[in-house]
């Protein structure tokens, strides 16, 4: 009996360390859970498609933070690849005949090409240079997808093919959730690996990761190719969730509304952007009819919580979290910090 | 290709290039002195196109004084920007400020864009002309008079400004904090003084930009982001910070803009010049005049 129990408990924490290396602690297990089940009891499809926005920009905002949070390079090209995994599989689909379902492959597999490219481009170049270069080449892919009317049909957009054949809009939000927390486990486990350490180190300190041993471009190149894939894959899912593709989706307002969700969840902490899209989305819809004043209040949000709170979401949690653990201990914790410096 | 097709886009390319002139000056002078990376330049432009615009079309101010107002309320706005923005984040966040500032003038520019909106509406607003009439270069090719204009602004604000910065104290006081500011606050400049003032020039100088093409572009709340763009392909191409590099910069950008409209048609002008561009950042990362600013190249 007791011999059970011992096993019992030793795969229980085993399953646990399991699920840790996922990076699916208990909180987070809760967030993905309550994500799966509430759609299905809402049957209206305007919330339904809030849900889907919500998800698919939460998404985007944790690919962000991969690259933003952790080497410290902010990938300004952003929704230039998430475009380019767009028209990869929409074009796919259209003049091959491809099943949207490889299109998503195909997009994944040209938005990491270029995602590769471009942080080869990138090596050299310090921090705000390679955000200026990711700009240029997301750029680069708007005006060629503007121009080339002949295969993109330009700002007149593309109709492209739906993944089903249904309006209905929850079979989309199960087709997505599964691809979030995907990217959730994979940007996590790359994060927890050696290489996530090695981004970790070259965006906090280069110098002295490269005294560590830490070859900066190797990682850095990696880094870029995961987040630029993850972009475009998700890119392919909006344009067969969509239906119709312009340029406009490469626009660099699209990075910034990414930019913000992630930056408000909290550097580096991937979840954050998750969370973030879905409290700040909905509220910004709310505010749909004082029109462009929301997009204000999005611009000055951004402005404050950068020069108030720059921890964001992440950090406000932490916080929290350390006043309810040791509520006396916190004044101690500074004074140690205080003297270290 | 005839002499005179290289004269036409020569000259259009000139035209064009003294604005991008004037916008990049601005643009490497707040990044050289405060290491701001503004993304709000474009909305700066926005600014003095819509002040120049009710100055000559509804109050009616002759076209000279017009654009001078424009710049005014560019310098204001500058200001007030630095003061009640990058003083408190200065003050407030000490880590990451070349990021922070970038993520900064990123919301300012959706903010100010935006509000123009609701202030103004999706409506585009022109003057027909500052001053009517053209000018004839070659047999086949005239030039309206504000274009000419516009490139005479420019130039001469550009040598304005490059005297201020030689000859006059405050001048000296802004150079000497873009080498080192502890050594100038060391020898007694106010720095947020400098601050204020740098931030302030450099959006007049952007606001003159805008001003000075009204008759070319229409008012647009949107119409930032190309100028933006434009400024920042040269700022970059030349090495971040560099300011008499952009002046150069910028004709180099308006006169390879010409040419790949001319050779390519319309719209592969900006993929080329972005291509060009990255094609001198990886082979000459700091840029073509590439001078060592502070902050830029510490890795």
């Amino acid at each position: 009996m007791k011999e059970l129990r011992v096993k019992l408990g030793a795969a229980r924490s085993h399953l646990t360390t399991a699920l840790e290396s996922l990076g699916l602690s208990l909180p987070i297990l809760g967030l993905f859970a309550a994500l799966a089940i509430i759609p299905a009891f809402v049957s209206d499809q305007y919330v339904l498609t809030l849900m889907i926005s919500c998800l698919l920009f939460g998404a985007q905002a944790m690919a962000f933070d991969f690259t933003a949070g952790f080497i410290n390079v902010v990938n300004f090209g952003f929704s230039g690849l998430v475009g380019l995994g767009a028209y990869t599989s929409a074009l796919l689909v259209l003049k091959l005949g491809v099943d949207p379902w490889f299109g998503l492959i195909g997009a994944t597999v040209a938005a990491a090409l270029a995602g590769l490219i471009i942080g080869l481009l990138t090596l050299r170049l310090s921090g705000i240079f390679a955000a200026l270069m990711a700009w240029f080449a997301g750029l680069t892919l708007l005006s060629v997808a503007t121009v080339l009317v002949d295969l993109t049909r330009g700002m007149l957009g593309l109709n492209v093919p739906l993944f089903l054949d249904t309006a209905a809009r929850r079979p989309y939000y199960y087709i997505l959730l599964p691809i979030a927390i995907g990217v959730y486990i994979v940007v996590r486990v790359i994060a927890n690996s050696d290489v996530g350490l090695a981004c970790r180190a070259i965006g906090q300190n280069l110098d002295m990761a490269r005294a560590s041993g830490v070859q900066p471009k190797k990682y850095r190149v990696v880094n870029f190719t995961v987040s630029s894939a993850i972009a475009g894959l998700l890119g392919g899912y909006y344009a067969h969730y969509l239906g119709i593709l312009t340029p406009n989706v490469m626009a660099t307002s699209h990075t910034i509304e990414v930019l913000v969700l992630a930056y408000i969840g909290g550097r580096g902490s991937i979840w954050g952007g998750l969370v973030a899209a879905f409290l700040i989305i909905p509220i910004f819809e709310y505010l749909k009819p004082l029109m462009e004043i929301r997009l204000v209040l999005y611009g000055a949000f951004l402005v404050v919580a950068t020069i108030l709170y720059p921890q964001g979401l992440a950090g406000l949690v932490e916080a929290l979290r350390a006043w309810i653990r040791r509520p006396d201990e916190t004044g101690d914790q500074e004074q140690v910090n205080l003297s270290l410096k | 290709m005839l002499l005179t097709d290289i004269v036409d886009l020569l000259v259009t390319g000139i035209v064009r290039g003294g604005i991008y002139a004037l916008m990049a000056l601005g643009l490497a002078l707040v990044f050289g002195v405060m290491n701001v990376c503004n993304f709000a330049h474009g909305e700066l432009y926005m600014v003095g196109a819509f002040a120049a615009y009710f100055a000559f079309a509804q109050f009616g101010l002759p076209p000279l004084l017009a654009i001078l107002f424009a710049g005014v309320i560019g310098f204001a706005f500058g200001v007030v920007i630095e003061v009640s923005v990058f003083y408190p984040l200065r003050k407030r966040v000490k880590e990451e400020w070349v990021i922070n500032t970038f993520l900064v003038t990123v919301g300012l520019s959706f903010m100010l864009q935006n509000l123009s909106f609701v202030i103004w509406g999706h409506k585009y607003r022109g003057i027909e002309a500052y001053w009517t009439g053209s000018l004839r270069i070659t047999p086949g090719m005239t030039i309206s008079l504000d274009r000419v204009a516009s490139l005479l602004i420019a130039a001469a604000t550009i040598v304005i400004f490059w005297l201020f910065l030689r000859r006059t104290q405050l001048g000296r006081a802004i150079r000497a904090v873009s080498q080192d500011e502890r050594g100038a606050a060391l020898v007694g400049i106010d720095l947020d003084r400098i601050h204020a003032l740098t931030f302030g020039l450099s959006s007049m100088l952007a606001a003159v930009a805008g001003a000075s093409l009204l008759s070319v572009t229409q008012t647009y709340p949107a119409m930032g982001a190309k100028p933006l763009l434009s400024s920042w392909l040269v700022v970059t191409m030349v090495g971040l910070g560099n300011v008499s590099g952009s002046v150069v910069g910028g004709f180099i950008v308006g006169i390879l803009e010409a040419g790949s409209y001319y050779f390519l048609g319309a719209g592969w002008q900006t993929a080329i010049s972005l291509v060009v561009l990255m094609l001198i950042l990886v082979l000459k990362p700091s840029g073509l005049f590439g001078t060592q600013v502070k902050g830029v190249l510490e890795r």
